[in-house]
C-alpha cells in the first residue's frame, strides 16, 4: 500500500497546483455530464432528488464536470439522445412501452448510450417484471445477466466489493453487454433512495442494514458507474499499461 | 490472277418471333392437327390433304429463311514481327543474333513488308540492322498480334511471320487475332544450362520488429539437379541463409525469414550461387523492395477529465485494431474530495516522466483532449513535444474548458507548433470560451478535404455537414496561423473575422490539428439516434488520425508505378493524382516527372501538363544500371511525391528464357499458320501462306414470304376447303 499512498500524495500535490490556477468552466451546460431521467407514461420519479444529489458528489469527488439540473425524457423523445447516460428508476409495474420507446432505447443502446436502471422498491417484483419485460423487447431475450465481481465497474473509481444501496440486496448487479461494454446496468439495491437527499441537505431514506458507510458505499458506487459511462475499461488499459510500455521499446 | 470463288449457305432460321423455339412449337401443332384429322376420318387421302396445307401453312407462319454468301480467297500482305524482349539476349550467338541473320536474308524481298517488334509494347521499325536490339523488360506476344489484328495496319494484312523464343508472359492464356494467320520462326535453345530465381515474393509491407519471409522458388535446368544455398541480404550484409534441392527440370521452393530493422524502405536481395557453365548468371539474383512501417498506430490520448467527447473517441480508438492506444485521464484535480482513503481508490498517478520523456518518440499520434498540463508540472516536458513533432510527429489538441488558452497554453513552446495563435495569457477566462450551441460551417471550398468529406460530391459533403446536430460551446483562437489550412469555422464572427473550429497544420516535419470543440461526439451517438447514421463522428476521426499520420493513401499528392521492379532499360508507366495541402487539384498546370537514383541525380523525365482532376500521366526509359530509384513529380521546384522502384538485371524476363516451341506452335496452328523450329530453316517471306478470305456477296433467300408462294398456298387451303365440304365434311 505504501507505494499507492506515496503515488497519490504526488498527485495530491499536482493537484493542489491546479486549484492555484484557477477554476475553470465547461464550454456550456451541455456540455456538461447529465444523468438524464428516463420518463414513462405518468409515473412520477420515485427518488426525484437522488440524481441531483449523485451529480453533486460526482462533482465534488471526481474531475467529471456534471450538470445540477439533469433533465427528463422519454424514450420516444429526440432528446434522449442528448445524453448517452440515461437513469431509469421505478418502484412499481409499468405498462408495456410503446414501439417508439422500443426504437429509441434501442437505438439509445446500439449507439453507444448507457443505460442505470434503479429498482426503487426491490422487495416488490413489479418494476422488475416490467423492466425485463422492456429490456428483453428492446434487446432480446437473455441479454440481461449477471455482471462479475470482477468487473472494471468496481474499480473505475474506487476499489469496491459488491453493489449496495438503501438494501443491502443481491450480491450483484446484472448488465447488458454490447460490443464489450456494459450497456445496460440494473441495480435492485434502491441506489436512488441512498443517495437522495432533501434541500435541506438531510438524507431521505434510511438505509439498512449499514447505516451510513452502506449510504457511502452507495454513493461510491454511484460515482464509479458515472466514471464507468464515461471511461469504459480504462482502467484495464492502466493495469496493463507498464507491460505495454516496457513491451513497446523503439524509438521515433 | 482471279480469286478462288466458292459460294456458300447460312444457316437455316425463322422470321417468326422466337425464332427456332416458335417454329418448332408450331410444327408441334400443325402435326398434331394432321394427326387428329387422320384418326377422326380414317381416309389416306383426306390425311394427305390435311398434310399438305399443314405444311403450307406452317411455311406461311414459320417463315423459314437462310442466307447465301459468296467468299473469295484472296492474296493479303505478310508482316514480320520480332521479339526485343531481353530474353532474346542470351546465348552465344545470342537469340537476336540469329534473328538479325534472318532479317539480312529477308531484307533482299522485303520491299512493302512492314516489320515491327515487340516487348513491353508493340513498335514498328525500319528493316536494319537495329531492328532486333533485345531491351524490352516484357514479352507480350499475344498483346502485341491482337493490337496489330485489331489496328489499322491490319487492312490487307493476311499474315504475320512472328520471329521469336516463345518465352512470352502472355501467351498462354486465349488469343484473338480474327482472320489474320500468325506463322512462327522459334529462336533460341530449350536446352539450356541455367539456374534461377523464377519467383521471389514478399508482401510489400512489413512491420518494424515483426518476423517477415520472402518466399523463394528456384528452377534449374541441364545440371543434373543441384543443391544450393539461397542467400538473403541487406545492404550486402548477409540477413539469412538455408539450402535448397533442386531435380533437374524441377523447382524449390525456399522461404527465408527477416525481421526489419529500420523504418522506411528496405532493399533486399536474394541469390543462388552461379555455376559456371549458367547460360543466363542474371537470373540468379532478384531483389524486392519492402516498405518498413510499424505494425499499428501509436497514439496516446491525454484527457483533463472524463467527458463525453472523451469516452467516444476513446471508445473509436479502441475498436480499430489498427490503433494500439495508451490513454491517460485525469480522473481527480487536487480541488475534488473523493471522501475515501487512498488504498479505497483505483488511482494511479500520472506518469508524466515515462510518457513525455521516455516513450514520447514512440508514438505516432498524441492527442491532448481538454487537458492543461499546468496541474502535473508538465512545463517542462511542452519544448519535448514540441520538438517530436517538429522530428515529425502528430499532435492533435482538442477543445474543452482546459484546452487552448483556457488550458493555460498561450507563450507556451507548444503554442509554437499549433496551426492557431491563442488568445494572450492575461485574456479573462470568460473570453477563451463560447458556450452557445453551434453548427459549425466547413468551408465549401475545401470540401473535397478527406477530413471534410463527408461524400464523395463535395457539395453533398457540406449538405451532409449542415444536416448534423449542432456542437456545444468552443475554444476561442485569434486566428489560424500563416500556412494553416482552417477547414471548419464557428458561424459566430469576431473582429470581422470567422471563428477558426478546425485548423491543421505543419511545425517542421510534423503535422498538428486544432480542434477547437469537445462534442464531436454528437457527430455520432446523438446523430446516430435522431437519423440512424452515426458514420460522421467515425469517419471524420479515422481521416483525422490517417491524416496526422501520413497515411499514404491520403496524401495529397500521390505517384505510382506500374510496376515495382523492373529490368534494366524498361519502360515506366507512371500515373500521378496531384492535389495542394489543402487537396484542391493542380488543374491544367504543367508538371515534370523525373527519374532519379540513389543521389538524386536525374536520370529521364518528362513534361506533362495535369488534367481537371489534377491526373497526369508519363511513360519513361527506366535505368540501365541495376539498383534502387525513385520516380518523382516536380511542380516548378518542388517536388509533389514520389515513388520507389528498383531496377533489376535479371528480372522476371529473364526469370525462365528457355526458348518455348510447344507455345509458337500451338500459336501457329490455332491461326493455320506454319511453324517453323529454327532460323535457318525459315522460306523466304513469299513461302508464307498470307491469303485471306473474304465476303464478296450477302444475300438473304425468303422464298416463303414470295407472293406467288402465298397465292399459291391461298389456292391449296381454297382447294381444301372446297374438296371437304362436296365431301360433306366439316
Amino acid at each position: 500500500m505504501r507505494p499507492v499512498r506515496t503515488a497519490l500524495l504526488v498527485l495530491g500535490s499536482c493537484c493542489l497546483l491546479a486549484a492555484v490556477v484557477g477554476p475553470v468552466r465547461a464550454l456550456g451546460e451541455a456540455s456538461r455530464v447529465e444523468l438524464r431521467a428516463v420518463a414513462v407514461a405518468d409515473f412520477e420519479e420515485p427518488r426525484p432528488t437522488a440524481r441531483r444529489r449523485l451529480a453533486w458528489e460526482v462533482r465534488q469527488r471526481t474531475s467529471i464536470d456534471t450538470r445540477l439540473q439533469p433533465g427528463r425524457s422519454r424514450l420516444d423523445d429526440p432528446a434522449v439522445f442528448e445524453s448517452p447516460l440515461l437513469y431509469w428508476a421505478g418502484d412499481r409495474a409499468f405498462p408495456p412501452l410503446s414501439n417508439g420507446e422500443l426504437v429509441g432505447l434501442r437505438r439509445f443502446i446500439d449507439f453507444g448510450g448507457m443505460l442505470l436502471v434503479d429498482d426503487a422498491a426491490p422487495d416488490d417484483d413489479g418494476f422488475d417484471r416490467s423492466i425485463r419485460r422492456a429490456l428483453r423487447r428492446a434487446l432480446g431475450a437473455g441479454s440481461l445477466r449477471p455482471i462479475p465481481r470482477d468487473h472494471t465497474l468496481y474499480r473505475s473509481f474506487y476499489l469496491l466489493d459488491r453493489p449496495v444501496g438503501r438494501v443491502q440486496g443481491p450480491p450483484h448487479l446484472e448488465g447488458v453487454e454490447r460490443g464489450g461494454r456494459m450497456a445496460v446496468v440494473y441495480s435492485r439495491h434502491d441506489l436512488g433512495g441512498a443517495w437522495a437527499r432533501d434541500n435541506l441537505g438531510t438524507w431521505q431514506h434510511a438505509v439498512v442494514p449499514g447505516g451510513e458507510r452502506q449510504r457511502e458505499l452507495a454513493i461510491r458506487l454511484g460515482v464509479n458507474l458515472v466514471m464507468y459511462a464515461l471511461c469504459l475499461d480504462y482502467k484495464d488499459d492502466q493495469v496493463h499499461a507498464p507491460f505495454i510500455m516496457r513491451r513497446r521499446g523503439g524509438s521515433p | 490472277m482471279d480469286p478462288e470463288v466458292v459460294d456458300t449457305l447460312g444457316p437455316l432460321r425463322f422470321a417468326v418471333p422466337g425464332g427456332s423455339l416458335t417454329a418448332g412449337v408450331l410444327a408441334v401443332v400443325f402435326a398434331a392437327l394432321v394427326l387428329w384429322e387422320h384418326r377422326r376420318l380414317r381416309a389416306v387421302r383426306w390425311t394427305v390433304l390435311r398434310g399438305g396445307t399443314a405444311a403450307l401453312a406452317f411455311l406461311l407462319t414459320a417463315q423459314p429463311r437462310w442466307s447465301a454468301q459468296r467468299l473469295e480467297r484472296v492474296q493479303g500482305r505478310v508482316a514480320v514481327l520480332v521479339d526485343a524482349s531481353r530474353s532474346m539476349a542470351i546465348e552465344h550467338p545470342s537469340r537476336a543474333q540469329h534473328v538479325q541473320h534472318l532479317l539480312e536474308r529477308w531484307d533482299g524481298e522485303a520491299e512493302g513488308v512492314p516489320l515491327w517488334r515487340f516487348g513491353s509494347e508493340l513498335q514498328t521499325v525500319p528493316w536494319g540492322p537495329d531492328a532486333s536490339r533485345p531491351r524490352d523488360d516484357e514479352s507480350r506476344l499475344a498483346a502485341a498480334l491482337e493490337e496489330l489484328a485489331r489496328g489499322g495496319e491490319a487492312e490487307g494484312l493476311g499474315a504475320v511471320v512472328v520471329v521469336s523464343d516463345g518465352a512470352a508472359n502472355d501467351l498462354d492464356g486465349p488469343i484473338d487475332v480474327g482472320e489474320l494467320r500468325v506463322h512462327a520462326v522459334r529462336v533460341g535453345r530449350e536446352d539450356l544450362r541455367d539456374d534461377s530465381l523464377v519467383e521471389v515474393h514478399a508482401d510489400r509491407v512489413a512491420f518494424l520488429r515483426q518476423p517477415a519471409k520472402v518466399r523463394v522458388v528456384v528452377r534449374s535446368w541441364g545440371g543434373g539437379g543441384i543443391d544450393v544455398p539461397v542467400t538473403l541480404r541487406e545492404d550486402n550484409e548477409v540477413v539469412t541463409e538455408a539450402r535448397v534441392q533442386v531435380p533437374d527440370g524441377g523447382e524449390g521452393v525456399v522461404e527465408l525469414p527477416f525481421t526489419p530493422r529500420r523504418l522506411g524502405r528496405a532493399v533486399y536481395h536474394v541469390s543462388i550461387p552461379r555455376a559456371d557453365d549458367d547460360a543466363v548468371p542474371a537470373n540468379n539474383e532478384r531483389a524486392f523492395l519492402v516498405r518498413v512501417g510499424r505494425d499499428r498506430l501509436r497514439v496516446l490520448l491525454v484527457a483533463g477529465a472524463p467527458s463525453w467527447d472523451v469516452r467516444f473517441l476513446r471508445a473509436f480508438l479502441k475498436q480499430d485494431p489498427s490503433i494500439d492506444l495508451i490513454s491517460f485521464f485525469i480522473l481527480r484535480t487536487g480541488s475534488d474530495m473523493p471522501m475515501a482513503e487512498p488504498e479505497e481508490l483505483a488511482l494511479i498517478p500520472f506518469p508524466t516522466d515515462e510518457l513525455f520523456r521516455e516513450h514520447l518518440g514512440s508514438f505516432d499520434v498524441v492527442i491532448f483532449q481538454n487537458f492543461d498540463y499546468g496541474p502535473y508540472q508538465m512545463a517542462g516536458y511542452l519544448p519535448r513535444i514540441r520538438d517530436y513533432v517538429k522530428r515529425g510527429g502528430a499532435f492533435a489538441m482538442v477543445g474543452g474548458d482546459r484546452s487552448f488558452g483556457s488550458g493555460g497554453y498561450a507563450s507556451t513552446p507548444l503554442e509554437e507548433v499549433l496551426p492557431v495563435e491563442l488568445p494572450s495569457a492575461s485574456t479573462p477566462a470568460a473570453r477563451l470560451v463560447l458556450t452557445d450551441r453551434f453548427r459549425p460551417r466547413p468551408v465549401a471550398e475545401l470540401a473535397r478535404h478527406p477530413l471534410l468529406a463527408l461524400a464523395n460530391d463535395p457539395a453533398a459533403s457540406v449538405a451532409r455537414w449542415a444536416s448534423l446536430p449542432p456542437l456545444d460551446g468552443a475554444n476561442v483562437v485569434r486566428r489560424a496561423r500563416p500556412g494553416a489550412t482552417t477547414l471548419m469555422v464557428h458561424p459566430r464572427r469576431r473582429g470581422g473575422r470567422s471563428l477558426p473550429l478546425l485548423v491543421l497544420g505543419t511545425a517542421g516535419q510534423g503535422r498538428v490539428l486544432a480542434l477547437m470543440s469537445d462534442s464531436s461526439w454528437r457527430w455520432g451517438f446523438t446523430a446516430g439516434g435522431l437519423t440512424g447514421d452515426a458514420s460522421a463522428f467515425e469517419r471524420f476521426w479515422d481521416r483525422a488520425l490517417r491524416w496526422l499520420a501520413r497515411d499514404p493513401n491520403l496524401e495529397p499528392a500521390r505517384v505510382t508505378t506500374d510496376r515495382e521492379r523492373y529490368g534494366p532499360e524498361a519502360r515506366v508507366e507512371l500515373r500521378a493524382l496531384l492535389r495542394d495541402a489543402s487537396y484542391r487539384p493542380y488543374a491544367a498546370e504543367p508538371v515534370r516527372f523525373v527519374l532519379v537514383d540513389a543521389v538524386g541525380e536525374e536520370l529521364a523525365a518528362a513534361d506533362v501538363v495535369t488534367d481537371a482532376e489534377g491526373r497526369a500521366q508519363a511513360v519513361l526509359r527506366g535505368p540501365a544500371q541495376e539498383g534502387a530509384y525513385r520516380a518523382a513529380v516536380h511542380r516548378g521546384d518542388t517536388r509533389l511525391c514520389e515513388e520507389h522502384f528498383l531496377v533489376e538485371r535479371g528480372g522476371q524476363e529473364l526469370a525462365d528464357p528457355r526458348s518455348q516451341p510447344d507455345r509458337l506452335r500451338r500459336l501457329a496452328e490455332s491461326t493455320g499458320g506454319r511453324y517453323v523450329d529454327a532460323p535457318e530453316d525459315a522460306p523466304s517471306l513469299d513461302a508464307f501462306d498470307a491469303s485471306v478470305t473474304r465476303r464478296r456477296s450477302l444475300d438473304e433467300v425468303a422464298p416463303f414470304a414470295h407472293p406467288a408462294f402465298v397465292a399459291f398456298a391461298a389456292l391449296v387451303f381454297s382447294l381444301e376447303w372446297w374438296l371437304r365440304r362436296r365431301a360433306g365434311l366439316r
